[in-house]
């Protein structure tokens, strides 16, 4: 039906996309193997390849550190967020408890720009003396993302028939053990996917952690990448090299999961 | 039949002690919304009215000074006015983009679904990695553009693109493209796939040609998820920090410099919080107002077209 011209065409754009997509990116792996003088030739690829920029990457920063922390941080506050959001997005359409109110104010607080709980979180913290600790962090994004999973949750549990949950009611369940043997399970790629996105927005996440984080060992992966760029004599070679070996794990999870995060994300922001 | 345990506990424990069962299935997500949203706001009022410092908050009352002082402050309402129009612009451009693509793959077909693929790492990458990666390639010595533009004779000396105020925007501008029109292209693409079947086929009998299948069939059915998409990238967009943060920090002079960049230096740099609590809720306030006429755009679009 299409004619070769069109095809041709749309092939055409394809690689476009393609390469400006994976261009920034092969740029950087490139840059993470070249020399220091190398790296001011402007050639994309190096003339003279080199490893040393990964280990050094490594010994020069507390990068395993930074890495550590971001995992630890955005993975806990993963599991927070999934458990207070999957039971409360699941009463809603259930219970039908804040059934018009609920949407709303999760959209109303996912608007405002993370600027606004810079200062107030920074002095919650402080007082309740979790500032530049990991709980404190974990209970932060934890609940920030709250919003986010409740969008992305909600488009799934509402597609569960309510009948199979009668007949496991009939069978002697309560309302929470329904929910967690009957529903999860049948939900699992939806809270996979929701899970996966939050645990990245964490893991992503830079302005708060700048102000929240204060010793290195707090540190996350963001605030030390950033603080190379602070760095007069920095070293391109092992910057790319320690923001590729931070970025790896996303990829590789990313990659693993596309079909599901694909999914989720579409499920999510489109109704 | 022997009576299930719920409905027997429902029928023993009296009606508020059940409303209050009930409600322990939303309470750790009130607290959490209280302590993410109510809190900070009632608290940066609080500071906006005194004079506080990150070392000694709430030093001295004074009243409405900070916000009267930053309303009228030239330099702040102009960092505001940055803000927004970038998040205007870039949702804007990323929509049209996107949406073009998502098409693009759809009629790909299968290797369609493998670019998904392809667009999911921008996506997946954290932003300070995202400016990091631009600025390599736009970096005056050993920048990849250069490198490119110098070896095919097209300039002879490096240009500073992250020290030039028009070239700094774009450059922002592209990066912030390149991490949130994958973003777009799949939401597009869920929704284009998610037409029915059909109507393809019906206007291709209907002799209709590619741009009116667009106009006339394609946009009226897909135009509730876009205005919901388009209202997604513009919240994104007022967030822009990290990106500002890597490749210009702000600059040249304070052409970058966007609201949340210049509360963030004013509160973590010079430590006024008291100035930064008021810019801070000024700006809040701003997003909020220039949001409800696309919030309303959107239920519009999801009434009148589906």
């Amino acid at each position: 039906m299409t004619r070769p011209s069109t095809r041709a065409l749309q092939i055409l754009a394809a690689a476009v996309a393609v390469t400006f997509f994976l261009l920034p990116l092969a740029y950087l792996l490139s840059v993470s193997f070249k020399r220091k003088d190398d790296v001011l030739s402007g050639n994309f690829l190096p003339t003279d390849p080199t490893l040393a920029n990964w280990p050094a990457a490594f010994e020069s920063t507390s990068l395993t550190t930074f890495i550590f922390n971001s995992v630890v941080i955005s993975v806990f506050a993963g599991l927070v967020t999934i458990a207070i959001t999957l039971p409360a997005s699941y009463a809603m359409i259930r219970l039908g408890i804040g059934k018009k109110a609920l949407p709303q104010v999760t959209l109303a607080s996912y608007v405002a720009p993370p600027i606004v709980g810079l200062i107030p979180f920074f002095f919650l913290l402080k007082t309740v003396g979790l500032l530049n600790t990991y709980p404190g962090l974990i209970l932060i994004y934890g609940f920030l993302n709250i919003p986010v999973a409740f969008w992305l949750l909600t488009p799934f549990l509402r597609r569960v028939p309510a009948e199979i949950e009668e007949a496991a009611a009939l069978d002697g369940a309560g309302r929470l053990r329904t929910l967690v043997s009957v529903v999860a399970p049948m939900i699992a790629p939806g809270i996979a996917a929701t899970t996966i996105i939050v645990v990245i927005l964490t893991f992503n996440e830079f302005l708060l952690a700048s102000g929240l984080t204060l010793s290195d060992g707090m540190r996350t992966l963001t605030v030390g990448i950033s603080l190379f760029q602070g760095d007069r004599l920095v070293n391109f070679g092992q910057m790319a090299a320690a923001s590729l070996a931070g970025i790896l794990p996303i990829y590789v999870i990313a990659l693993l999961m596309q079909k599901h995060l694909v999914q989720g994300l579409a499920h999510g922001g489109v109704k | 039949m022997r009576p299930s345990v719920s409905s027997r506990a429902e029928t023993r424990v009296p009606s508020e002690l059940r409303r209050f069962y009930k409600a322990l299935w939303v309470a750790p997500l009130v607290f959490a919304l209280i302590v993410t949203t109510l809190y900070p706001t009632i608290f940066l009022i609080a500071l906006a009215t005194t004079k506080s410092t990150l070392g000694k908050p709430f030093r001295s009352f004074v009243g409405l000074k900070n916000i009267t002082g930053s309303l009228t402050d030239a330099a702040f309402q102009l960092t505001v006015v940055k803000g927004v129009a970038f998040a205007f612009a870039s949702a804007i451009v990323e929509i049209v983009v996107g949406f073009a693509l998502a098409c693009l793959f759809v009629a790909l077909m299968k290797a369609g679904r493998y670019l998904l693929i392809v667009v999911l790492l921008p996506l997946m990458t954290p932003p300070v990695m995202v400016g990091v990666a631009w600025k390599l390639i736009l970096a005056p010595s050993g920048g990849l553009l250069n490198g490119v533009l110098m070896n095919m004779g097209i300039t002879d000396a490096p240009i500073s693109f992250l020290a030039t105020p028009v070239p700094a925007w774009l450059s922002i501008g592209i990066a912030d493209l390149w991490q949130w029109v994958p973003f777009v292209t799949i939401l597009c693409f869920a929704a284009l796939v998610s037409l029915p079947e059909g109507v393809h086929e019906a206007s291709l009998i209907d002799g209709a040609g590619p741009w009116q299948r667009l106009r006339h069939i394609t946009l009226p059915l897909v135009a509730a998820p876009l205005a919901s998409i388009f209202l997604l990238k513009l919240i994104i967009g007022f967030k822009l920090f990290d990106l500002v943060y890597v490749l210009t920090f702000g600059g040249p002079g304070l052409t970058t410099t966007t609201a949340t960049f210049s509360i963030w230096r004013l509160a973590l740099e010079q430590f006024d919080v008291g100035k930064a609590a008021a810019q801070t809720l000024i700006y809040a306030i701003v997003i909020g107002i220039v949001t409800i006429p696309v919030v309303r755009l959107h239920r519009w679009a999801s009434e009148h077209y589906s």
